[in-house]
């Protein structure tokens, strides 16, 4: 029996792949495919006072057109992320180019630390921001005691401004690692030919470490963006009215309002934007290459 | 100008407490092919990598051109090197690739297209310029590395045992290679290799190193026809060492008594004095085996066929004398079959050499000093 199904393995070597990717590809299926599926169907729906009500009409995409708030909080949840991208970037570039070249121990320990807060729970790592920013929170009281300020500063906490550090605090890992991960793959011979034939280390960088941690860098902005533009918890928590993003409002169509076939349509929309950025990136670099694919 | 174009003027390189480089000086003539040769840890890359700038010497100083380049990143240095694995880049094209260095220069672009072309015909590899270094052969990796160095027109041109992972058949025809490049182009090429063949029939001369230092630095004929120590003799190629005693000192050779009491006649340093005791060095295909006896005087040794390799154009026998180490003995095939022409094991032998193919050198290295 055994000795057959060897036999036949080696006969037909796609069975093998049949068997390694029909689970996944079953797990694709139902959980995101169908669901899918029932999104776009939903989208067409009719939400009346009585509930849901099957039909085909483009109510939903007309009532997310016409009404500005919705497209105006659509390109502030986008600016907001791009925002979160750019920071995180800034910070990691160089931490990550600092912890590639660190010796082994080094290395360890701060790749430790990175991801510690990784590991803690999202909530806390966002509520943790309120004693730290709040009226009564350490950079208040900070500022107080060495009296550059005369009284609490309340711009802190419950706007743009909490919510985009907030996120950028939570979301550094996503830039860190795979920006550490390309750098740490780049061969140091390669920056000794570039050094060899005449450049020196700033043309080193731009010609050959820079577009060899293209990869690093465009995974962590996708991860980083996705995310950020995805929040929902810590606006929600930390961004009082001028701080809230596009994902408060999709949620309040099924928590809320339970609006389903408008929030089908706010969804649809998250996701085409988050598409088209995969479609430019994967223009820009290899996307297996983002998670150590070889070419 | 100078008119040595490298020149190591005791130079030392210490990681930690290892010397990989000891006090090491030598000069480079203008358009010569050195190699550096010696087994792996012998400092041989070491040295090299200092004269690119990868590395700072602890003490000594460096030329090039005349010019000392102790502070000189590697940069400002008007030379380049042929890395081991190629370090080509990966993330550019074959023309990028070799147009780097000129474009590093900020040389126009037609000037570079046009040099790139040039380089590219040189070492033979027309119209793959667009293509990217995995989509090359290994040979063909060596060649864009080649050019990709030599297109700056360095001063000194650094391989770093750049056929090393290379298959036999590539290897030998990229040696001719390189021999007709440096030729054409005329530069100074210091050559790292471990490999003593590549090195003999590649260079003009040839420092072997070991231990961090130079043993002997000279062409390849000398270097192979008159080692000046032990360790060169056994490193390159292969070697009879026949321990003995200088009996008496005549003129520029001595004569030696072996173990086992035959005597034979040797060129000797002048450190060599009646009394000391020396190996004597004898190539195995220097040496005339026959099977019936010679003239008297002619023979030097007397044993017996211990062992009998057959190795397709020559036959190496293993030949046991009544004391000491056994004697190998290469012989050509120049018969019409090997079975008719072979010695069998167990035949008497006699062996001899003519004048001045035995060489003296002290029995150990710490007695030769002392003498």
């Amino acid at each position: 029996m055994r000795e057959e199904i060897l036999t036949r393995l080696y006969r037909w070597p796609w069975l093998k792949i049949v068997l390694f990717v029909v689970p996944a590809l079953a797990l694709l299926l139902v959980y995101l495919v169908i669901p899918l599926c029932m999104l776009v169907v939903m989208s067409f729906y009719r939400s009346t006072l009585f509930g849901i009500v099957p039909d085909f009409s483009w109510n939903n995409y007309l009532h997310f057109a016409r009404n500005p708030m919705f497209p105006n909080l659509l390109l502030r949840s986008i600016r907001m992320a791009l925002t979160v991208t750019a920071i995180s970037l800034l910070v990691s570039y160089p931490f990550a180019y600092f912890l590639a070249r660190a010796t082994r121990r080094y290395k360890t320990a701060l790749l430790i630390l990175v991801m510690v807060p990784f590991w803690t729970s999202y909530l806390i790592r966002t509520m943790s921001w309120l004693p730290i920013l709040g009226i009564k929170g350490v950079v208040n009281y900070s500022l107080m005691s060495l009296q550059i300020v005369s009284s609490p500063i309340e711009a802190f906490l419950f706007n743009e401004f909490s919510v985009i550090l907030t996120l950028t605090h939570i979301y550094l890992p996503y830039m860190v690692i795979p920006i550490y991960l390309s750098l740490d793959r780049l061969d140091g011979r390669l920056l000794e030919a570039a050094g060899d034939l005449g450049a020196n280390p700033a043309r080193a960088f731009w010609h050959v470490t820079l577009p060899l941690s293209l990869p690093g860098v465009v995974g962590g902005i996708v991860m980083v963006f996705i995310a950020g533009f995805g929040a929902y918890v810590t606006p929600k928590l930390l961004g009082g009215s001028s701080g809230i993003m596009f994902g408060n409002v999709l949620a309040d169509q099924y928590s809320g309002t339970f609006n389903w076939p408008f929030g089908a349509v706010l969804a649809l929309i998250m996701i085409a934007v988050v598409f088209v950025l995969l479609t430019v990136a994967s223009r820009v670099t290899r996307l297996d290459a983002v998670f150590g694919g070889r070419a | 100008m100078s008119e040595f174009d490298l020149e190591f003027r005791g130079v030392s390189k210490h990681f930690g407490e290892v010397r990989a480089v000891d006090d090491v000086s030598f000069q480079v003539r203008r358009g010569e092919f050195l190699s550096l040769l010696g087994p792996s840890g012998c400092g041989k890359t070491t040295s090299l990598r200092m004269i690119a700038g990868f590395e700072r010497p602890t003490a000594g100083e460096i030329f090039l051109g005349g010019r000392s380049v102790g502070d000189t990143p590697p940069y400002r240095r008007n030379v380049n090197t042929v890395f081991q694995h190629y370090a080509l880049f990966p993330h550019k094209n074959v023309f990028d690739n070799v147009a780097f260095g000129l474009r590093m220069k900020r040389l126009a672009a037609a000037e570079i297209a046009g040099r790139v072309e040039r380089m590219l015909a040189l070492v033979e590899l027309p119209g793959i310029a667009r293509r990217f270094p995995n989509q090359l052969s290994g040979g063909q990796q060596q060649r864009v590395a080649l050019a990709r160095a030599l297109i700056n027109e360095p001063t000194v041109l650094l391989l770093d045992e750049p056929l090393g992972a290379l298959d036999l058949k590539v290897r030998r025809r990229m040696q001719q290679e390189l021999k007709r490049i440096h030729r054409e182009v005329g530069v100074t090429f210091v050559y790292v290799t471990h490999d003593q063949e590549e090195a003999l029939t590649m260079s003009d001369r040839i420092a072997v190193m070991n231990h961090g230092r130079v043993e002997q630095l000279d062409t390849s004929a000398a270097i192979y026809e008159r080692p000046a120590t032990r360790f060169v003799a056994n490193f390159i190629g292969l070697t009879n060492l026949l321990p003995g005693v200088v009996e008496r000192r005549d003129g520029s050779s001595v004569v030696v008594q072996l173990e086992g009491g035959m005597r034979v006649g040797a060129e000797a340093p002048s450190s060599a004095q009646a009394g000391a005791k020396v190996d004597v060095a004898v190539r195995p295909e220097k040496i005339r085996m026959t099977v019936d006896k010679p003239a008297p005087g002619a023979v030097s040794l007397e044993g017996t066929v211990a062992e009998v390799v057959y190795q397709g154009a020559l036959t190496e026998y293993h030949v046991a004398p009544a004391a000491g180490p056994p004697v190998r003995v290469v012989a050509q095939n120049t018969g019409q079959t090997w079975e008719a022409e072979r010695v069998p094991v167990g035949r008497r032998v006699y062996l001899s050499w003519p004048d001045g193919a035995a060489l003296v050198l002290p029995a150990d290295e710490a007695a030769g000093d002392d003498a």
